[in-house]
């Protein structure tokens, strides 16, 4: 055995009894950076350009939804039953609405005129970095720098127990928002009309647009679904932690790290990214100080890259889902 | 003017003036003074602080009170001088702080200094005022080695920054009687330090002491971390089975922090330092109800004295309530002036020795100087959380 061998042993038995309560938030934490990485991954697809102004349709998303909760709920007591659940849609709608249509300024105002001018890639990096910046800035000044908490539209109690450890209310909110929007998008994508379109544009833009694609219209949509996904999941994320205008980046970071994980330009790659960086680096709390959880992450995705440099599942949009 | 050493110096001139000035305005002027019985002279406390630039609130919050003690001093009409309030606005600078400095040594009636507020312009500054024998008193520079830097005119009215996390600790395992302590911190210089110190002494306390580092979050400040991190650092809190939990960081995280230890089911003690003793604190906590009896400590007081709160109230129309630092300029005022009094002669260099001698009550705290001019006595205030207020419980 020797030290080493005693450290493990010791943290392996407070894996035991910690491993479903740690397991239950990573991977509420999976899905809401699924649910963020998705916009990225989508816009890659389309345009071969990390959107990096899509931690601000995220901090959007967030706001919206601290607008509608402080209005409907203010400073009162919680409701229960119905109510909470029509709030949270209503949130969770509002959330996803507020972020589609930055995503929509964002593509019309950032990215539209580079592409109309054949821009080099580097000049939309540039210019999504800027927009960033001006976003998150505006937000600031608009809103103040003080970061505030959200109206609870619900009373956060354990609703269930897995194993022991408790599922609290607004886990399980998570569980059901990401599963309905992900099932959704997957459907869209794979299924429908619109779907292939945006697969076709991922594929090859120019064929697609001699096949009688839209190409505006399909980069358009995509931002929209992309800046619906991250919007709601910025409301999601203020219901626990509040709003504050910097409050994109460190998340949105992690999900752009999931997307790479789950292989860039991948749609189910993007969600499965998600849970797995959520959850491991939820479990590596055990073994590691929750100041090296960055390292965890980071560590996970360089060996995963070493393995496979294009992902877990590695595929574009164009060909899987 | 600067050369008016006093009432006799200021008679010798205007004498001078008039036997050299015929016109009737300095007649005038010279016989109006001469028919006043025996005019009081004045002294000047300065106020040394940051009166414009980022940090003005705290340089008003202290500044009114200044002006307040040294207002209801020359109301009474008990003194044998009159007082006068000079402003020197460092705008908490070191950069900015020696020149102000310099020329508050260089006014001659100026007998002593509420200040400086920062403990950067402090350093900076105490040189020239230890070479003038200028009393410094400062109201909120906590910086611990100020006092250890051989300047035997510093003084402050606020307890130095190594004191809170070993009072703190004290507190929970002495007076509270938690056998069990779970300590975080931000991992900020502020944070780590305040945590270890808070570690060390309660372990030699006899308590047994878990430690985490919480990374602050980009969100809260500049911090590395992310929000998500804490339902996992709080799922271990809650798995540690220590019924007390301390925190060292800001009150921004903390508020994040409380709501992941409210979800993963922590019902033990909370309690942190100044770094979140804010009632942004209670703004920032999702739900906010996860904020309630949360300690804080300080080494702020918050005024409970109504005649002084009424007075700062009228004078600076804002609320002494939440004028962090506002109570302690004045007491440092105060002593300054309870000094002045005890003297015959007043002087700058008899001020500094009477201050070492003092012993008075303050509306913080009973104020008397240890020899390096800490302020001697527990001097750590512990405030709670209740239904949504931070509410002062006392010295710890």
């Amino acid at each position: 055995m020797g030290a080493f061998g005693h450290y493990l042993a010791a943290h392996f038995d407070t894996l035991k009894s910690e491993f479903w309560a740690l397991f239950v938030g990573g991977v509420a934490n999976g899905l809401l950076y699924g649910m963020i990485a998705v916009g990225y991954t989508l816009v890659y697809g389309v345009l071969r350009l990390i959107n990096f102004a899509h931690s601000e349709i995220f901090m959007s998303g967030g706001f919206a939804g601290y607008f509608v909760m402080r209005y409907f709920v203010g400073a009162g007591a919680p409701p229960a039953g119905m109510s909470s659940v029509g709030l949270i849609i209503l949130g969770v709608l509002v959330g996803g609405l507020v972020g589609a249509i930055v995503a929509t300024v964002l593509e019309r105002v950032a990215y539209r005129p580079l592409r109309k001018r054949n821009a080099p890639k580097l000049a939309y990096l540039i210019s999504a970095i800027g927009a960033s910046y001006f976003l998150f800035n505006l937000a600031g000044k608009e809103f103040g720098h003080l970061a505030y908490a959200t109206p609870q539209p619900y009373i956060n109690h354990p609703v269930f127990h897995i194993f022991g450890a408790p599922v609290q209310m607004y886990f399980v909110i998570i569980f059901l928002v990401g599963l309905v929007m992900f099932t959704a998008l997957d459907r869209v994508i794979s299924k429908t009309r619109l779907g292939r379109g945006i697969r076709a544009v991922a594929q090859d833009a120019e064929t697609a647009s001699l096949m009688g694609v839209n190409i505006d219209r399909t980069i358009a949509i995509t931002f929209i679904v992309g800046g619906t996904l991250g919007g709601a999941a910025g409301f999601l994320f203020g219901l626990s932690y509040g709003v504050v205008y910097t409050m994109g980046f460190v998340p949105a970071l992690k999900a752009f790290t999931a997307a790479v994980l789950g292989g860039i330009g991948n749609l189910r790659g993007a969600m499965i990214g998600g849970l797995i960086l959520g959850i491991f680096e939820s479990l590596s709390l055990v073994f590691v100080q929750a100041a090296y959880i960055d390292v965890v992450a980071f560590g996970i995705l360089v060996t995963v890259l070493l393995v496979r440099p294009t992902g877990i599942l590695g595929e574009r949009l164009g060909r899987a889902a | 003017m600067k050369l008016r050493l006093n009432k006799t110096v200021a008679v010798v001139a205007s004498s001078a003036l008039l036997l050299l000035a015929v016109p009737a305005v300095g007649m005038a002027s010279a016989s109006s003074a001469a028919t006043k019985p025996k005019p009081k002279p004045t002294y000047v406390i300065g106020y040394e602080g940051p009166l414009s630039g980022g940090n003005l609130q705290l340089g008003l919050n202290m500044v009114f009170s200044v002006e307040l003690a040294i207002n209801q001093a020359n109301a009474t009409h008990k003194l044998p001088f009159k007082l006068k309030i000079v402003r020197y606005d460092d705008q908490g600078d070191p950069t900015l702080s020696p020149t102000q400095a310099q020329s508050a040594v260089a006014n001659k009636k100026l007998i002593a200094i509420v200040g400086p507020a920062f403990s950067g312009a402090t350093a900076a500054a105490e040189p020239y005022y230890q070479a003038a024998s200028v009393a410094t008193v400062s109201p909120s520079a906590t910086r611990v080695t100020l006092a250890s830097s051989g300047w035997n005119n510093f003084f402050r009215v606020v307890a130095d920054d190594g004191v809170q996390g070993p009072s703190d600790a004290n507190y929970i395992v002495k007076t509270k009687g938690f056998k069990s302590v779970y300590v975080v911190n931000d991992g900020s210089a502020y944070g780590s330090g305040l945590a270890s110190a808070f570690a060390t002494q309660a372990t030699t306390d006899g308590a047994t002491v878990t430690t985490a580092t919480v990374p602050g979050t980009a969100q809260c400040s500049d911090g590395t971390g992310s929000a998500t991190e804490y339902t996992g650092a709080a799922t271990q809190a809650v798995h540690s089975g220590a019924s007390a939990l301390f925190y060292g960081g800001y009150y921004c995280d903390l508020g994040l922090f409380l709501g992941a230890l409210s979800s993963a089911g922590y019902t033990g003690t909370i309690m942190s330092g100044d770094g979140s003793d804010s009632s942004a604190l209670i703004s920032g906590t999702t739900p906010a109800s996860a904020a309630n009896n949360v300690l804080l400590s300080c080494a702020c007081a918050v005024s409970t004295n109504k005649a002084f709160n009424k007075g700062f109230q009228n004078l600076s129309n804002f609320s002494a309530n939440g004028a962090t630092y506002a109570p302690e300029a004045y007491d440092a005022t105060n002593v300054i002036i309870a000094a002045m009094k005890r003297l015959k002669k007043i002087t700058r260099a008899g001020v500094v020795a009477a201050l070492h001698k003092i012993t008075y009550k303050g509306i913080t705290k009973l104020i008397k100087f240890q020899k390096d001019g800490n302020i001697a006595g527990s001097a750590i205030y512990v405030n709670k959380v209740e239904s949504g207020k931070v509410v002062q419980l006392g010295l710890e």
